[in-house]
């Protein structure tokens, strides 16, 4: 008896069983005309000028933290990628393993959240903008150099060496053997994380780095429901517009989708990508003036406040098991809701025409708002521990998710689905056949990859849902229980790269 | 009289330069098994999406067992399992095993919790053993994935898929058109096997040479009806005139 590939992809859904069955025990009874105020407003935000000016503003610090932030990241990212090749060293000397060292070295700023950066780097340097970009730019480029280097090692080696044994010189011998084939990956991933870096930077405003988030969690705290709406509104329209441009460029230079389903050949258009690139130089210089930003004022350290006695055994004797079982039970949970949630939430709806476009508007919402909000504004109606952090983190990720099912659905199985609905089937039953067995694999291996994303961001909800490491950790740092800090931080990598391994072998074993 | 199974009146469909179908009027009777000629982009594949109702017609009127298509999605899905297609790149789920395939002749009539459940328990494997019988197939092959079958045998499950949806009304579109001759031979035989009465087959074919065994030929040039005959009826001129080169515009 084994499930069926279009069964597969809806089997992480089983999770919600659980916590539907929880959910009732769950609530505290008050908050209901809250929630209820809170989804009026939607229709009725504020559009008092005063308001929106000062939205706007917060809006244009995020979107710039954002754009500085992904900017350096890519820049790390290539350097370090090149660094971490083991194609590149093995054509360049002869041995592979400083590629493997500096790979493993990686993996540590990989592994810690860019809100974790930015309330360490908060401490070190005090309140400033470089804080955020900084924040963003540490485990961005950490990640775009792993994808570097995995793209590099994937290339034929042979160009290299035949230039570099023509005698060219290294650097224009890589460049222009490595070059044009990486590009294509490289820039459609570097779209995607634009796209991130708008919600982690919109992340770290929450948790006081400045732009709108600072704003959005303002308005909750002061249930001014209508003025964060009109925050919420302005920041949709923005990721709206910003995952448009990237998916037109994508297109329009030829660039492989981020699903993987259909394979982009190499761009065509090399000097209007110049010419973006040159543009995007000038533009950078004037944000980091407008914001503020001087790398300079990175190296000015604030002092330290005192340390407090180190009390290890304190702090071996914390409740490890039970904040590393939580950890772990909460990323299950979210996972299984936003993988299992999409395709079910795609299937529920399949017959209605106006069905998916409402679902697109949802899981558009869930990407936007971050998740301590989510979780703020469940603890209105429902006390705080695993299943609210789960709820709060499994909409984030499920809009992240529904959105590429949709993306996927809309190439794979067409065919198969057609000849379903023309032999009378349901639009359920045609889609669960004909798309859903299509891109069965593909998703799951993507949501294999989005799991160890989710395992990371626990944190983030943990903080304020107060279960999890996340909320040890928001003690620790009000408390600058440096010795806490430093152990939970080693938790925390060990478990999100022993999380990285498995979701690679998971990914290996599905593609 | 009785019903047709399928009746076209008057059916037109635009296209960017000229028309793609123009003035269709064709009758399909229980029994008849219609072989339907005509060079490339003679309006063939038009024609198959107005009949089995992919496509609307802008103009004429489309009429199954005497029926306009229906209004609620109900009834359209009850008209809709009486057709049956054999699309040219057959249209089989790769990730499934041949009995799912099969099964998903049946999907029509099956709601979500049958259909969820083939998925992890194959359903009504007695059936799905019996047509592939018919096809003479190795019953052997229903746990197998689709992936693993050779090009004919994959012909032959599409085929047995649309005898477990047991449709009345069968329309192919150029069936043939990817196979070796000796295969393309085996298809044809097969296809017309299973569609005597009360069953009908529309059957659209690129090249004459196949016409025998069928009880209609259907002649179509440039959207427009050339003949309409019994298959030792069509002569040699009246195939010149039909894949005469046209006259480029």
């Amino acid at each position: 008896m084994k499930p069926a590939a279009p069964l597969l992809v809806l089997l992480p859904a089983l999770v919600l069983l659980p916590v539907l069955v929880l959910l009732p025990g769950l609530m505290h009874g008050g908050g209901w005309d809250l929630i209820g105020t809170f989804l009026e407003a939607a229709v009725h935000p504020s559009l008092d000028p005063v308001v929106l000016a000062s939205l706007l503003q917060g809006l244009a610090v995020t979107a710039g933290m954002a754009l500085l932030g992904w900017a350096s990241s890519v820049l790390i990212g290539i350097a370090l990628g090149i660094a971490s090749s083991r194609l590149v060293w093995r054509s360049l000397s002869a041995t592979e393993r400083p590629a493997q060292l500096l790979r493993r070295l990686l993996a540590i700023p990989r592994s810690i959240h860019e809100l974790i950066w930015g309330l360490l780097l908060l401490q070190l340097l005090g309140l400033q903008p470089a804080v955020a970009v900084l924040a963003i730019a540490i485990p961005y480029g950490a990640l775009v150099a792993r994808v570097v280097s995995d793209l590099l090692d994937a290339l034929p080696d042979q160009t290299l060496r035949a230039l570099l044994l023509s005698g060219a010189p290294a650097p224009a011998a890589l460049i222009s053997a490595l070059g044009p084939p990486l590009l294509p990956g490289l820039i459609s991933y570097g779209g995607y994380r634009l796209e991130c870096a708008l919600r982690s930077a919109t992340l770290l405003g929450v948790f006081g780095l400045g732009g709108l988030g600072n704003e959005l969690l303002l308005t909750l705290q002061s249930l001014e429901f209508r003025e964060l709406w009109s925050g919420l509104w302005l920041l949709l329209a923005l990721m709206l517009s910003l995952e448009a441009l990237v998916r037109q460029l994508r297109q329009r230079w030829g660039m492989p989708s981020r699903f993987g389903l259909g394979q982009g050949s190499s761009g065509q258009r090399g000097r209007e990508l110049l010419l973006a690139v040159a543009a995007l130089l000038p533009l950078l210089v004037l944000v980091a003036q407008a914001l503020d930003v001087h790398p300079g004022a990175l190296l000015h350290w604030q002092p330290l406040p005192p340390m407090p006695e180190q009390h290890w055994l304190e702090t071996l004797a914390l409740p490890w098991p039970s904040l590393v079982v939580n950890t772990l039970l909460l990323t299950l949970l979210a996972a299984g809701m936003a993988v299992g949630g999409a395709p079910l939430l795609l299937l529920l709806v399949a017959p209605w025409r106006w069905g998916r476009r409402l679902l697109q508007l949802l899981w558009a919402l869930g990407r936007l708002w971050p998740p301590p909000l989510t979780a703020l504004l469940l603890l209105f109606v429902l006390k705080p521990g695993v299943v609210t952090a789960a709820l709060a983190l499994g909409f984030h990720n499920l809009g992240i998710l529904g959105r590429l099912l949709l993306e996927g659905a809309e190439v794979a199985g067409a065919g198969a689905e057609e000849a379903l609905r023309s032999s009378g089937s349901g639009a359920r039953i045609a889609l669960l056949y004909g798309r859903f067995s299509a891109l069965a694999r593909s998703y799951l291996a993507y949501g294999a990859y989005r799991s160890d994303v989710i395992l990371r961001e626990t944190v983030v909800v943990g903080l304020v849902a107060g279960t999890g490491l996340g909320s040890q950790l928001r003690e620790s740092l009000s408390s600058f229980a440096w010795d806490q800090i430093a152990l939970l931080l080693l938790v925390y990598a060990v478990l999100t790269i022993v999380g990285e391994d498995l979701s690679d072998r998971a990914r290996r074993r599905l593609l | 009289m009785i019903q047709p199974l399928l009746e076209l009146r008057s059916i037109e469909v635009a296209g960017r330069q000229q028309p793609r179908l123009l003035g269709i009027d064709l009758s399909v009777h229980a029994g008849e098994r219609i072989a339907l000629l005509g060079p490339s982009g003679a309006g063939k594949s038009t024609l198959m999406a107005v009949a089995n109702g992919l496509l609307q017609p802008d103009q004429g009127t489309v009429l199954w067992s005497g029926e306009p298509r229906a209004r609620s999605s109900r009834g359209r899905r009850r008209q809709l399992q009486r057709i049956g297609t054999l699309w040219q790149d057959l249209r089989l789920i790769e990730e499934l095993t041949v009995q799912q395939n099969l099964n998903c002749g049946r999907l029509g009539q099956w709601n979500l919790a049958q259909a969820l459940l083939n998925l992890l328990l194959p359903l009504e494997s007695e059936a799905c053993r019996a047509v592939l019988g018919q096809m003479d197939l190795d019953p052997a092959l229903l746990n197998q994935p689709i992936g693993s079958l050779s090009g004919g045998q994959r012909q032959r499950i599409a085929i047995a898929r649309l005898l477990r949806q047991d449709p009345v009304l069968w329309l192919a579109d150029e069936p043939l058109a990817s196979l070796d001759p000796r295969l393309a031979d085996e298809l044809l035989e097969l296809l017309l096997r299973q569609t005597a009465a009360p069953r009908a087959l529309l059957l659209s074919l690129h090249r004459p040479d196949r016409i025998q065994g069928f009880s209609r030929v259907i002649g179509l040039r440039e959207g427009q009806l050339q003949f309409d005959c019994k298959p030792q009826d069509v002569s040699a001129p009246m195939l010149q005139a039909l894949y005469a080169a046209t006259a480029e515009p």
